[in-house]
């Protein structure tokens, strides 16, 4: 009796576990079989805001380039799909290989026609270059920033599929020096405390600004790099406070930054603060931090996240995002990612049209012809597949500075062709 | 700039009091290494964030309600996964460590990686000492961690539960020819360190704002404070917190930030070279003489 019902409970799960894979199979058959589909593969970090906020962004979109018939290949309409798989490349010390084996199983599971978003960290994308290099699909990123990106592609007609739509860190240098001089000139302040994550890209940032603000005749009161999960910044706003610097450039994208901020106004520092800090990005910051982020100038990486009338898509897209995910979560919108995300699909859809084939090669050349205006302005790219950033978004795409200020609104203070106000000294250093 | 260091110092070793004396307690206690202690902490804020805006109510209401709810957890966590292997120490430190992951991952799949989760603080404001300001918030850490500590030491002490609880951890079998029960002291002290856990979360998370990893970061700190000041000693525990503290301040303000870490490794590692029992640890002085 005994022998019997284990031999019925065997054959159930083997019958359990035959359904199963049956039904598996029969699903992704369907999906890699259906011709009619452009496939976009979004391999990122879905567990980091960014790289969720990108994915939202690549979808709504696909959700309207699909509502206006979607795209014409060599005269046949068809639709956007989006496939997605999560690196988890964000999180601590999960190894590159990691993530480069959830890229690789995207592309060979699901036959992506493109990729988008793509890595979330440098070296990440350093190294999926060579596996896009292997399969050849065109991969357009918009979140890792490492300017070795641009000297691969330059050094090896391997890498001619990778393109990047998001700032790269050179760039970020350039609007944080700007900025600077903007603000030397409006104030005549000169006594400047840099401040940063330890990690490559907020260190070499400043790094490259310590360089701007010695060879520009400033006075580096400090310069102080703190481990990722700092929770303590007294000793920094201490040597601030003493050796009177009249400007603390923050460079963080760590959470605990927030307690940078909030201890600065605790400990009355009378500086202006102004760089990047990610959590003090989005718009519901102003909440999250009970007002304590008044006055900081911060940074949007690429535009789309911040609505700017100088470039009237970015508003357009502001609330088209706001009618598809809720207001609560546009408030919540990364300042870098997004933007650069949604244009990619538009970019890709124009190239797509523009050479009337899927083929790589082809979609390759259309895709370095690209010249179009975007929710980040006029995109365009470089011999080494990076679009260009600068001041105004009728020439290029832009970032935009902003300044928090009451009642809880950012402010585009920066370029000044997008500005739509000044930048203040706020009521705590006057 | 002395006095900066002095105060913040201060603030800084008191908080690590606060980090890590849940977890102190419980090893003192009932020799249950509670490696769920910082997704403990995390659970703590992300709890007391959902009651106040999921549930409407007032932060006072929210924290007290977290503290008791997180204490009733840990005690739980005792019951149904430490129980089954007490006395397998390795078991018991993959079994809590196994739930301090699945708690933070747990948030991380639910999506709680936004910046916008924190907790306000209790007073808004700063004031002037002796030329230094510092806010309210980090004047409630100060009073509250210290008043904690002396808390804990009158009732591991002078009160009878504390005592048992004490007796317990001195000689198991002794205690229980006593009529003292194992098991209840040990869900005791499980309840106990998670509710500090959740003390802790609530009065430092204010500063800023809530993140999964902080848990990693929370139980490295718990465990390298008490490694330095032996691991279960209360005194051992705030002498290392305050000489962690000032170290990190002072190497701070003098070397630079980015030697905080490497100090406050250095002095562990040197802590264990010299005295593997940790500066006040007595559990091993025995073999380390022999």
């Amino acid at each position: 009796m005994k022998k019997k019902a284990i031999t019925f409970k065997f054959l159930a799960l083997a019958i359990l576990f035959l359904l199963m894979v049956t039904g598996c199979g029969s699903n992704d058959e369907a999906s890699i079989d259906d011709v009619s589909t452009i496939v976009l593969g979004v391999p990122t970090a879905l567990g980091s805001i960014e790289g969720a906020d990108s994915l939202k962004a690549v979808e709504l979109a696909v959700e309207e380039i699909n509502n206006a018939g979607g795209v014409s290949v060599d005269g046949e309409k068809r639709p956007l799909e989006v496939v997605s798989i999560d690196t988890r490349e964000h999180e601590p010390g999960l190894p590159v290989h990691d993530a480069l084996a959830a890229l690789e199983k995207m592309i060979v599971e699901k036959k992506p026609d493109a990729i988008v978003v793509g890595s979330f960290r440098s070296e990440v994308l350093l190294s999926a270059m060579d596996l896009i290099a292997k399969y050849k699909i065109p991969y357009i990123c918009t979140i890792a920033m490492t300017p070795d990106f641009q000297k691969k592609v330059s050094e090896s007609a391997d890498y001619k599929y990778m393109f990047r739509m998001g700032l790269n860190s050179p760039y970020l240098v350039n609007y944080l020096s700007d900025t600077m001089a903007f603000i030397n000139q409006k104030f005549d302040f000169n006594k400047v405390y840099i401040v940063t994550q330890d990690v490559l890209w907020a260190k070499g940032t400043g790094t490259g600004l310590e360089k701007w603000f010695q060879a520009n005749g400033w006075d580096v009161v400090g310069f102080d790099s703190y481990p990722t999960g700092a929770s303590d910044f007294s000793s920094t706003l201490g040597n601030a406070r003493a050796g009177n610097a009249q400007v603390i450039v923050p460079i963080f994208d760590m959470p605990q930054s927030g307690i940078l901020l909030k201890q600065a106004r605790a400990m009355q520092v009378p500086a202006l603060m102004a760089g990047f800090i990610s959590p003090a990005a989005s718009d519901s910051a102003w909440q999250t931090f009970e007002g304590e982020v008044e006055g900081l100038v911060n940074l949007v990486f690429e535009i789309g996240p911040i609505p700017l009338q100088a470039v009237p898509k970015s508003v357009e897209f502001n609330a088209n995002y706001g009618k598809k995910y809720g207001e609560e979560t546009l408030a919540k919108l990364s300042g870098h990612g997004p933007g650069p995300a949604y244009d990619s699909i538009y970019v890709l859809a124009d190239a797509i049209e523009r050479a009337g084939t899927l083929e790589s090669e082809a979609l390759v050349t259309a895709l370095e012809g690209t010249d179009m205006d975007g929710v980040i302005g006029k995109i365009k790219f470089t011999n080494d597949h990076q679009v260009i950033y600068g001041l105004d978004p009728k020439e290029t795409a832009i970032g935009a500075v902003f300044q928090w200020k009451t009642p809880g609104v950012r402010v585009p203070v920066f370029p000044e062709v997008a500005a739509e106000g000044e930048i203040e000294l706020p009521p705590y250093i006057k | 700039m002395i006095e900066t260091v002095l105060i913040y110092g201060l603030v800084n070793s008191v908080t690590l009091i606060l980090t890590a004396i849940g977890f102190s307690l419980t090893f003192g206690l009932s020799g249950i290494a509670n490696f769920s202690h910082g997704g403990l902490y995390i659970l703590s804020g992300y709890s007391a964030w959902m009651m106040m805006h999921y549930i409407g109510l007032p932060f006072a209401l929210a924290a007290v309600l977290t503290v008791i709810q997180v204490g009733i957890l840990g005690g739980l966590i005792y019951r149904a996964v430490i129980m089954p292997v007490r006395g397998i120490v390795l078991s018991e430190v993959v079994a809590t460590f196994a739930v301090g992951v699945a708690i933070l991952e747990f948030f991380r799949w639910r999506g709680f990686v936004t910046y916008d989760f924190n907790l306000p603080l209790f007073i808004k404001g700063s004031i002037g000492i002796a030329g230094v300001f510092i806010d309210y918030q980090r004047l409630f850490i100060i009073g509250i961690g210290l008043m904690l500590a002396v808390i804990l030491w009158f009732f591991t002490h002078h009160t009878r539960i504390g005592l048992a609880l004490r007796g317990m951890a001195q000689d198991e079998y002794t205690a229980l020819s006593l009529g003292i029960e194992s098991d209840w002291a040990a869900t005791l002290s499980m309840a106990l360190g998670a509710a500090l856990a959740a003390v802790a979360a609530i009065i430092i998370l204010p500063l800023g704002i809530i993140s999964i990893n902080m848990g990693y970061d929370v139980l490295l700190l718990a465990l390298a404070v008490t490694i330095l000041g032996g691991l279960e000693s209360t005194n051992g525990l705030i002498v290392g917190c305050f000489i962690l503290g000032y170290a990190r301040v002072i190497t701070g303000t003098y070397l630079g930030p980015e030697w905080m870490e490497v100090i406050y490794l250095a002095a562990i590692v040197l802590v264990l070279v010299v005295k593997p029992s940790g500066l006040c640890g007595k559990s091993k002085e025995l073999e380390e003489r022999v």
